[in-house]
């Protein structure tokens, strides 16, 4: 930066001489760049406490507190004790509803919290439930028993994650009221006090109200909308595709022509049977729908007869 | 001032980076032939590059916990390979907010040597052998599902004889 002083007549009456007639005063570069280096730090630290807390609590409360609970979808599985679990059998009760995995650091941090929660609130009409995401129980039963949990655990599926929005990072944990309600939803490793406060607000709620004006805790990884999976998609003879808006035709069409196509992510299968076998592919999902949608166009032509039987499978 | 604007928009962006949600896998990766052809009963040398997304880690081939997935190189069977040799890199112990213990992880640009042997009689021509590079990844307080990137490598052979370049 230069500073220019204006030209000052000389003491004198005399004209000053030309190179004293401006004088600058130059910040040096290192001090420039440093200035730039702090006003950008306290740019963007004030764009991030603007975000974290007015805009982000403000869509919070518009997404939470206008009664966007949705019905926590059925889980029905058997323990890892051999005993049935079925998630409606907890109606009138607050549950902490915990995707986890053995091989998650972030998890087996978390887990001893909630066996602590689950002492002190059960008595209060509450209940942790770990759906653990492992591919085998084996593993499962050895931390159950190494780090004595006290709550009903087992092994989740697909299915069961994409009913509940898709599980993308784990733990993932639900709060669901008395209601059956989802109230909150947290990605990450979260300090056990935050859940047990919003637990203490859901364990006062009515069993058959839904507590519109309740709030989540706003840390990282607290979802602002609560979506969940399209059961019409996932229960779809092709995964991930809700075929009801298809004719019988149609369907054949589509099943076609996904059978003629492979998918590109490197599976060696076509879209229809990488859909099958690998529900999570997002290759072949993307794909699909797109031919789906292909189909689904007004003026499109189908060139099967819509019988029933499909015989390819890729 | 345009030093300064640069810094600003820097920080700015690496900001919106930060905000904005993981676009895609976390990890990529990508297959490096060593130049040139192969003779039957030679040894192909190739690499494996993997890019690990910034504020994520994958373990290590030896993780340091039991219960954590390792990082792994796998080649399908194929008739002209006899045998395949990975080499991998030791990783660098680091601490998270979810494990007392400092754990041996791979971040940012990661790379594994691959040999492969091949079989004595294999016929000149160009072949592909498909692998995979297997990792579970974790940020700071959440963990990802174990995931797989497909991998391929191609190589060509001529007979016996002829000149190579760089395989062996």
């Amino acid at each position: 930066m230069d500073l220019i002083e204006p030209e000052r007549p000389a003491e004198d009456g005399k004209e000053a001489p030309p190179e004293a007639s401006v004088k600058a005063t130059r910040v040096p570069r290192r001090g420039r760049v440093l200035i730039g280096a702090v006003l950008a730090i306290v740019l963007v630290s004030g764009l991030y406490l603007i975000n974290r807390y007015w805009i982000s609590p403000a869509l919070m409360t518009q997404a939470m507190g206008s009664g966007d609970h949705p019905d926590a979808p059925p889980i029905s599985l058997t323990d890892i004790e051999g005993k049935r679990l079925d998630l409606a059998d907890y109606k009138g009760k607050v549950v902490v509803l915990d995707f986890w995995a053995t091989w998650c650091g972030p998890c087996r941090e978390e887990i001893p919290g909630f066996t602590v929660m689950q002492d002190r609130y059960a008595s209060q009409g509450f209940s942790v439930i770990g759906i653990s995401m492992d591919d085998e129980p084996g593993p499962v039963v050895e931390f159950y028993k190494e780090f004595k949990m006290n709550y009903p655990v087992a092994v989740g599926n697909q299915r069961i994650g994409e009913l509940y929005g898709g599980i993308f990072g784990l733990p993932t944990t639900f709060l669901i009221g008395r209601d059956g309600r989802i109230y909150a939803k947290h990605t990450g490793g979260i300090n056990p006090a935050i859940i047990a406060s919003e637990v203490e607000e859901l364990l006062a709620m009515s069993p058959t109200a839904e507590k519109t004006d309740f709030k989540p805790a706003m840390v990282a990884g607290t979802a602002t909308k609560i979506e969940l999976g399209d059961p019409a998609a996932i229960d779809s003879e092709i995964p991930g595709l809700n075929l009801s808006k298809l004719t019988a035709a149609q369907k054949e069409d589509l099943k076609k022509l996904l059978s003629e196509q492979h998918c590109p992510c490197g599976c060696n299968y076509t879209l229809l049977k990488c859909r099958q076998v690998d529900r999570a592919c997002p290759v072949s999902l993307k794909l699909a729908k797109e031919q789906m949608e292909k189909i689904l166009k007004p003026g499109a032509r189908t060139t099967s007869t819509g019988k029933s039987g499909d015989r390819g499978t890729g | 001032m345009k030093t300064f604007s640069a810094i600003v928009l820097s920080f700015a962006l690496a900001a919106a980076g930060a905000w904005a949600q993981a676009p895609g896998p976390v990890v990529k990766a990508k297959v490096t032939m060593a130049a040139g052809v192969a003779r039957p009963d030679s040894i192909v040398k190739a690499a494996v590059v993997a890019e690990v997304l910034p504020g994520y880690h994958i373990n290590d081939h030896h993780p340091t916990l039991d219960y954590l997935i390792p990082t792994e190189v796998k080649l399908e069977p194929s008739p002209q390979v006899t045998k395949n040799d990975i080499t991998y890199p030791k990783g660098e112990l680091k601490k998270f907010a979810f494990s007392d213990t400092p754990l041996s992880v791979y971040e940012g640009e990661v790379r594994f040597d691959v040999a492969l042997q091949l079989e004595h009689k294999t016929l000149p021509g160009d072949y592909e052998v498909k692998g995979q590079l297997a990792y579970q990844a974790c940020n700071d307080h959440a963990c990802l599902p174990p995931a797989k990137v497909p991998l391929l490598f191609s190589f060509k052979v001529v007979r016996r004889g002829a000149s190579v370049k760089r395989s062996e």
